[in-house]
């Protein structure tokens, strides 16, 4: 849920590098001597568009945030959970270490040569 | 439960602060762009003469295509505030990532222990079985 609201955002910054190339590329037909007018119009109704999506998404994120913010600060933790996994990773550690003993002293038994 | 809850006055503040940027920087890119697109339209007559008004135009369009870099640029640092704010204070996604992570967590543990207790059981038998044997032989 909050990856799609911040890839959302991303796709707003997107956005508004286009609106500033679009408007480049309109600042740079006029520039010319002859304008070419369709282009000018496809230009400029790409940067009216790109402008309405980014104010419409920006103030729905707005809107959203000012639904949900509480002003406090979050005091949800993963401790617990992580330290008990922690152990139980230790105690499977544990294991496999005496386990490798038990083998080393099985084989030392069994073939004194070594 | 009131459909508007009463945040803390600095978060309530930065909010709205978030909204008039967001309408200022909008109004600016498209004020300034409709302005040079006016300005690019030649005048018959002018008050000045035309390389005055030409001079004057070419410094309008520079200092409003700069208006219009420098909305675009605010723009871009709202939505990085935003991002931030929404990592902050997005409680309803923070607290499901929390409860994934704690599922994750305990269900991996939850495996180990399992694994753990079955090795003890197939152990325990196979050190019955030794035992056995052990105690039946001369070496006891």
């Amino acid at each position: 849920m909050a990856n799609d609201r911040l890839r959302a955002l991303e796709e707003v910054e997107n956005q508004i590098a286009t609106i500033l190339q679009y408007a480049g590329n309109v600042v740079l037909e006029l520039s010319k001597d002859k304008h070419n007018a369709s282009f000018l119009d496809r230009q400029l109704s790409q940067v009216t568009g790109s402008v309405n999506r980014v104010a419409t998404e920006l103030s729905s994120q707005i809107r959203y945030l000012t639904q949900v913010a509480t002003g406090q600060p979050h005091e949800g933790s993963t401790y617990s959970a992580r330290k008990d996994c922690q152990m139980a990773l230790n105690r499977a550690e544990y294991t496999r270490v005496k386990l490798g003993e038990l083998g080393r002293t099985c084989e030392v038994m069994l073939d004194p040569q070594l | 439960m009131a459909s508007q809850r009463a945040l803390p006055q600095s978060k309530e503040s930065l909010l709205q602060n978030y909204n008039k940027r967001l309408k200022d920087d909008i109004r600016s890119i498209l004020d300034n762009l409709t302005e040079i697109i006016k300005t690019a339209k030649v005048e018959d007559e002018t008050q000045v003469s035309r390389a005055t008004q030409a001079e004057q135009d070419h410094y309008e369009m520079h200092v409003r295509a700069a208006n219009i870099v420098r909305a675009g640029e605010s723009l871009m640092k709202l939505v990085s505030d935003l991002k931030q704010f929404l990592i902050l204070n997005d409680f309803p996604s923070v607290n499901e990532a929390i409860s994934l992570q704690n599922q994750q967590l305990r269900s991996l543990q939850e495996e180990c222990d399992k694994k753990l207790t079955s090795l003890r059981d197939e152990i325990a038998i196979d050190l019955y079985e030794l035992e056995e044997e052990y105690y039946s032989s001369r070496y006891k």
